[in-house]
C-alpha cells in the first residue's frame, strides 16, 4: 500500500490532573491511508476522545511519534497546529458546532477566512460544498432555522470546503434521530467514494458497522484493529 | 493574518454588535461622553481663538493705547484708581513729541452714556470724542456713509458716527444716516455707521458713539477725565520701539519721579491674549479631566463588557480554533470587536456633538462658528480605537489562550 496520510507509533497521553496523573492512552500506533473509512470505537473512558483530539491536532501526544503526512505533529507550536487543523483536516462534530449567528454559507466560508482565501472565491467554494450536500437552497438560513440532519450537512460541507486530507467525524449522528442518521452515513459513503478518507470516532455498533476497518479502543489501548467484512466495499 | 481575514473580522465585529444593540451601546455609553467633552472642548478653544482674531484686528495689532487704566487686570486697583488723570495738555504734549508713531491722537471716553432717538432711549453707551485721524485705525472703518471731516472736526460740528449696535437698536429696519439723535441734550446728525467689531468679550466695542473731539469736550468738558492716546505704530514690529519712546515721553510730560512706577499704563491688544490664556487653560483642564474621566470608566465598562463576551462566546472560540483560527486571529478579532465598540461610540459622539453645537450656536446666537476642526475628529477617532484596544486586550488575551478542547466542550 502506499504512504499513510497519519502515522502514530506508541503514542501516549498524559493529563495532570490535580497532581494525580491520568493516563488516557497508553500504547497506541495506528497507520491511517488515503481513502481508508475507519472506525474508532470504544466506550466512553476508553481514551477515545483523546484520540480523536490528538488525531484532529487539537492536541499533542505526550509521547510517541505521531507523523501527518511526514510532518512531526508532536513538535508543533499553536500556530502550525491551527494551520493543519485549518488545512488537513475537516472536523465533523456532534453537536454539530455551527455559529448560530452565522448563515450556512457563512459558516462553510468560515475555514476559508482563515487560510485567507480571497471573499469571492470564499463564497463561490461554499456554494458549490453546499450544492454538494443537498443544501442549495438553505445557503441563507441560520442554524436554528435547519433541522438536525440539515445542520450536520452544513457542518460536514464546512469541513469538506478546504479539500481536507481527512475528514474527522466525532459521533456525527449522536443527536440526530435514526433515520436521519442513516442518511448522514450515507452521505458519508458517499464522500468516501469521491476519495475522501473519513475517521468516524463513535461507539455506537450500527454507525462502525458502515466503516471498512474498525478500530476498537480500550484502556487507553487498540484492542483490535480489524477490517469490517460487513460493509461492502464498492 | 491574512488581509481577506481582516475584513471579514471587521464585519463580524460590527456584525456581533449589532446583535446586542443595546448592550453595545450602553457600553460606548463611556465613549461616546468622552469624545463629546473632547470635540466640544475643541470647539470651544477654537472658537476662543478665532473670536481673539477678530478682536485683535478689530481693535488693531499695532495699536498702543495710553491710559490712566489698564485693561487687563492683575494689578492693585487702589494704586491705579489713585492715578492723576492725564489732562488734555499732557495728551496734546504727548502728542506733539512723539515721532515714531503713524498716527497718534487724544481721545475722550463718557461711559453709560444715553442716546436719544425721537422718543426711544438707549442706555450704556459710550460717548468717545475724537480727532478725524481715528478714520485710519481699524476702528473707525464705517460701513455705512462716512467718518467725519477735518473741517468738521475742527469746528465741533453736530455729526456722530454710531457703533454697529446703536445703529441695529435704534434703527432696526430703516437707514440711520441723516436721522438726528440727542447725546447729552444735544443733537447730532448720524454720518455713519461703524461695522460690528465685537465679539463675547468685547461687545462693548458696538455700544459706541463717536463724535468730534471738540464737540465732546462742548458737552462733557476736558477737566474731571482722564484722556486717553491712540497711538498706530504702523506695524507690529514696530510696537517695541514705539512703546518705549511712549513711556518715556509720558513719564517726562507727566513728571514721574525718577524710579518711580509709571502712573499711566500703555494698553495694547495683548492684554486680552494674556486674558484668554487663563480661560484656555481652564477649558483645557476641564474638558481634558471630563474626558479622562469619561474614558477611563469607559474603559473599565468595555473591559468587563469584552470579558462577558468572551466567556459566553467560549464555544464559538473553540469553533474557530478547531477550524484553523491561530492565536493571533482570535486576538485581533476581540480587539476589532473593542475598537469597532468605540468607533461606534465616537461616531454616535459626533453626531450628538454636531446638533449641540448647532443648536448651542443657533440658540444663544453665539459669534463662535458651529465648526469642529477635522483634525479634532481624526484625533478623537484615533483615540477612541485605542481606548477600545487598550480595554479590548486582557479579554481578547484571555480569547486567544484558551485550550481549544476544552473551549469546544463548553456548553
Amino acid at each position: 500500500m502506499n504512504t499513510p496520510i497519519i502515522n502514530i507509533e506508541h503514542i501516549a497521553r498524559v493529563y495532570d490532573m490535580g497532581g494525580e496523573k491520568v493516563h488516557a492512552l497508553r500504547d497506541v500506533s495506528l497507520n491511517i491511508y488515503p481513502n481508508e473509512y475507519i472506525a474508532i470505537m470504544g466506550p466512553s473512558g476508553s481514551g477515545k476522545s483523546t484520540m480523536m483530539n490528538i488525531l484532529g491536532c487539537l492536541d499533542t501526544p505526550s509521547s510517541g511519534i505521531y507523523n501527518f503526512k511526514g510532518l512531526d505533529v508532536k513538535e508543533m507550536d499553536d500556530n502550525d497546529l491551527a494551520e493543519i487543523r485549518n488545512r488537513e483536516i475537516g472536523f465533523v462534530f456532534q453537536t454539530f458546532n455551527l455559529l448560530p449567528r452565522a448563515s450556512a454559507l457563512k459558516n462553510v466560508e468560515l475555514p476559508l477566512v482563515y487560510s485567507g482565501v480571497s471573499r469571492s472565491e470564499r463564497r463561490d467554494r461554499a456554494i458549490k460544498t453546499l450544492e454538494e450536500v443537498g443544501l442549495g437552497d438553505r445557503m441563507q438560513h441560520k442554524p436554528n432555522e435547519l433541522s438536525g440532519g440539515q445542520r450536520q450537512r452544513v457542518a460536514i460541507a464546512r469541513a469538506l470546503v478546504t479539500k481536507p486530507s481527512i475528514i474527522l467525524a466525532d459521533e456525527p449522528t449522536g443527536n440526530l434521530d435514526s433515520k436521519t442518521g442513516v442518511e448522514i452515513m450515507r452521505l458519508f459513503q458517499e464522500l468516501w467514494k469521491r476519495g475522501n478518507t473519513i475517521i468516524v470516532v463513535t461507539h455506537e455498533e450500527d454507525i462502525a458497522r458502515h466503516a471498512h476497518r474498525i478500530v476498537r479502543i480500550r484502556d487507553g489501548k487498540v484492542e483490535s484493529d480489524t477490517t469490517n467484512p460487513q460493509s461492502a466495499i464498492a | 493574518m491574512k488581509i481577506s481575514e481582516f475584513f471579514e473580522t471587521t464585519r463580524i465585529s460590527f456584525e456581533a454588535l449589532s446583535s446586542n444593540k443595546m448592550r453595545s451601546f450602553l457600553t460606548t455609553l463611556g465613549v461616546v461622553i468622552g469624545i463629546f467633552f473632547v470635540v466640544l472642548m475643541g470647539w470651544a478653544i477654537n472658537g476662543l481663538d478665532s473670536t481673539l482674531d477678530k478682536t485683535f484686528n478689530a481693535i488693531g495689532t499695532d495699536m498702543l493705547y495710553v491710559d490712566k487704566w489698564n485693561w487687563a487686570g492683575g494689578r492693585n486697583w487702589r494704586n491705579v484708581e489713585a492715578r492723576k488723570d492725564i489732562t488734555y495738555a499732557q495728551a496734546l504734549e504727548f502728542c506733539k513729541r512723539i515721532k515714531s508713531a503713524e498716527v497718534v491722537m487724544p481721545q475722550g471716553r463718557a461711559w453709560g452714556r444715553q442716546v436719544q432717538f425721537k422718543n426711544q432711549l438707549l442706555n450704556g453707551i459710550t460717548i468717545m470724542g475724537v480727532p478725524h485721524q481715528y478714520a485710519l485705525t481699524p476702528s473707525g472703518n464705517v460701513f455705512q456713509g462716512r467718518f467725519f471731516s477735518q473741517f468738521e472736526d475742527m469746528n465741533s460740528a453736530d455729526v456722530a458716527v454710531i457703533g454697529y449696535n446703536v445703529a441695529i437698536n435704534l434703527f432696526p429696519d430703516s437707514n440711520s444716516l441723516g436721522k438726528t439723535i440727542k447725546i447729552a441734550g444735544r443733537s447730532f446728525t448720524i454720518i455713519g455707521v461703524i461695522e460690528k467689531r465685537g465679539t463675547f468679550i468685547t461687545d462693548f466695542m458696538d455700544n459706541q458713539c463717536y463724535i468730534p473731539l471738540s464737540s465732546f469736550f462742548g458737552i462733557f468738558g476736558t477737566t474731571g477725565r482722564s484722556i486717553s492716546i491712540a497711538i498706530k505704530a504702523g506695524s507690529e514690529e514696530q510696537l517695541d520701539e514705539v512703546r518705549s519712546e511712549a513711556v518715556g515721553i509720558m513719564r517726562a510730560v507727566r513728571n514721574t519721579p525718577p524710579g518711580a512706577e509709571d502712573d499711566f499704563a500703555i494698553n495694547e491688544s495683548q492684554a486680552f491674549r494674556e486674558e484668554s490664556k487663563t480661560m484656555r487653560i481652564a477649558v483645557y483642564g476641564i474638558g481634558l479631566g471630563l474626558t479622562a474621566l469619561s474614558f477611563i470608566v469607559g474603559m473599565i465598562g468595555i473591559m468587563n463588557i469584552m470579558f462577558v463576551t468572551v466567556t459566553e462566546r467560549t464555544k464559538e472560540i473553540g469553533i474557530r480554533k478547531a477550524l484553523g483560527a491561530t492565536r493571533t486571529s482570535i486576538l485581533i478579532q476581540f480587539l476589532t470587536e473593542a475598537a469597532a465598540l468605540c468607533f461606534t461610540g465616537a461616531v454616535i459622539a459626533f453626531v450628538i456633538c454636531s446638533i449641540a453645537i448647532y443648536a448651542t450656536v443657533k440658540i444663544f446666537d453665539l459669534a463662535f462658528p458651529p465648526y469642529i476642526p477635522p483634525a479634532l475628529l481624526l484625533i478623537a477617532t484615533v483615540v477612541s480605537i485605542l481606548v477600545g484596544i487598550i480595554a479590548g486586550l486582557i479579554p481578547a488575551m484571555r480569547a486567544s489562550r484558551m485550550n481549544t478542547v476544552d473551549a469546544l466542550r463548553y456548553e
